[in-house]
């Protein structure tokens, strides 16, 4: 592309004070535009909401995939009472294209298999609300990672998934270690105790 | 019972049959009862106390002996009770035998020199504390807990018994957690960590200086009066977060919700963070602002407010 002349600059110069400093309108467009900007803010909640559900779909698909294979792992207990699914270790990432610590990830296994093992030691009305809770932190992690996804790099949003997934293995923990201490002082096997 | 069938006579056989019966009641009932306990060992007065026991109850007191007393019942089906004594620490247990069926509950019925500290872990046994000064560590899986904190450290744990914690006012330290236990705190001072996925935590507190709330879903409501260095942390994913101040506020205010709703009873009015999402925040300082409060949702709406 060749430079202006100074006589090409001089004419587009004078064509462009020859344009028209304002133009009206043929009609009133303002209505039309607010209301496609209402329209505009409601659109991000609504594309939200449908992320959300997808992620809580994604999410508890995954979950149950992971829970067949954790459970076909672990030995069948005869008379065991018939357990509660415990969701286990699900797909987790700080918002979209972020991948978790491979190490981060097997330790949250682990302890997911640990779980898997204990859970049968646990009163039932226990057990179905611990799966409950663990689907509810699950469904929460979804919902601040679609969150994520509409608001990348958002700090509120990476503070709280951060500390959400922290949440959930600090409930495997806890739950391993009361059921670990129980089960070690009395020197049973809880899952045949009538509670 | 054929024996009864061959009672001579209705007006004698009656009484008989009264005497009989009752008597096979007493001894079924007998051979359901489990084993009394009442049983002493002497102990220090600032020992350390751990109990354990899967399902019934454990109910500890303090008392001015320099003893600790196990009385109640040991559960039909339960091996044994160890209670031992090494050192500073004492040992009440429940021993279950490998694979059983069928072990009822055991009540125990405890009391400790008042300034021991306390170890307690239990299934299903719901946990009651009374007249206890030392430390207490108490954990449950599925068991209420209900106790008294004095000065010392308190550390409730338990997936879904509710917990209820009275305090004397005096600064200590209480972690509390729970994972859909519900939980009730008053005059508890000092710190106050408390953790929980659904369960609804009312923590009415004296004078607070740290305190540390996470919440998923349960609701968590908070009152007390901020010391001059406060600290407050609060986070909930979607639940609701009240909190109420006694007495001046001296604190800088950090309060932001993704898409819930903030409502204030003092400082300015929360402001959108941005025009087309849906988060608010509030940033103010009330007094010189030596104390600090952050309030930090995704969903779940936030109050903050004097009492």
């Amino acid at each position: 592309m060749s430079p202006l002349t100074g006589k090409h600059e001089r004419r587009l110069d004078q064509d462009l004070a020859g344009l028209p400093q304002s133009i009206e309108p043929r009609r009133d467009l303002w209505p039309g535009i607010a209301a496609r900007l209402e329209s505009g803010r409601v659109r991000p909640a609504r594309r939200w909401a449908w992320q959300a559900a997808a992620a809580v779909l994604l999410v508890a698909s995954s979950s149950i995939v992971t829970l067949q294979l954790v459970k076909s792992r672990v030995p069948a207990v005869a008379d065991a009472p018939a357990s509660a699914p415990v969701p286990s270790a699900m797909p987790a990432a700080f918002g979209p294209g972020h991948a978790l610590d491979p190490e981060y990830l097997a330790a949250k296994e682990q302890l997911a298999e640990m779980l898997a093992q204990r859970v049968d030691a646990m009163p039932a009305s226990a057990r179905s609300k611990l799966a409950a809770n663990l689907a509810e932190l699950q469904r929460a992690t979804a919902e601040i990672n679609a969150a994520l996804a509409l608001q990348p790099g958002d700090p509120l949003l990476e503070e709280l998934l951060l500390n959400a997934y922290q949440a959930e293995l600090g409930v495997m923990a806890n739950v391993n270690q009361l059921t670990r201490l129980n089960g070690t002082v009395n020197q049973t096997d809880s899952a045949r105790i009538r509670l | 019972m054929s024996l009864l069938l061959r009672t001579p006579s209705p007006a004698c056989g009656k009484p008989a049959l009264a005497g009989l019966l009752g008597l096979l009641l007493f001894a079924s009932s007998a051979a359901l009862a489990g084993t009394s306990l009442n049983e002493r060992r002497p102990a220090e007065p600032t020992g350390h106390v751990e109990v354990s026991n899967t399902a019934g109850t454990v109910s500890i007191s303090g008392w001015d002996r320099r003893e600790v007393e196990v009385t109640g019942e040991l559960g039909k089906g339960a091996e044994r009770l160890e209670f031992e004594t090494s050192g500073k620490v004492t040992h009440v247990r429940v021993i279950l035998p490998k694979k059983t069926r069928n072990v009822e509950s055991s009540e125990l019925v405890i009391r400790v020199p008042a300034g021991s500290s306390i170890a307690v872990n239990t299934v299903s046994a719901d946990v009651q504390v009374r007249g206890v000064q030392g430390s207490q560590r108490l954990q449950t899986v599925s068991a209420n807990i209900d106790t008294e904190s004095a000065a010392e450290d308190v550390e409730c744990k338990t997936v879904s018994g509710d917990v209820e914690i009275r305090g004397s006012g005096a600064p200590t330290l209480l972690t509390l957690t729970t994972v859909s236990g519900d939980a009730t705190v008053d005059r508890v001072a000092g710190e106050v960590n408390a953790n929980t996925v659904s369960g609804d935590f009312r923590l009415d507190l004296g004078a607070v200086s740290r305190s540390r709330l996470r919440s998923t879903s349960g609701d968590m409501s908070m009152s007390g009066q901020l010391t001059a260095d406060a600290r407050i942390d609060v986070e909930a994913i979607s639940g609701d977060v009240r909190v109420d101040f006694d007495g001046p506020v001296n604190a800088e205010f950090d309060v932001s919700t993704f898409n819930g709703d903030i409502r204030n009873c003092f400082g300015p009015k929360p402001v959108r963070t941005s025009e087309y999402a849906p988060g608010r925040e509030l940033r103010f300082r009330e007094g010189p602002g030596s104390g600090r409060v952050r309030i930090k949702t995704l969903n779940g709406d936030v109050d903050v407010c004097r009492r």
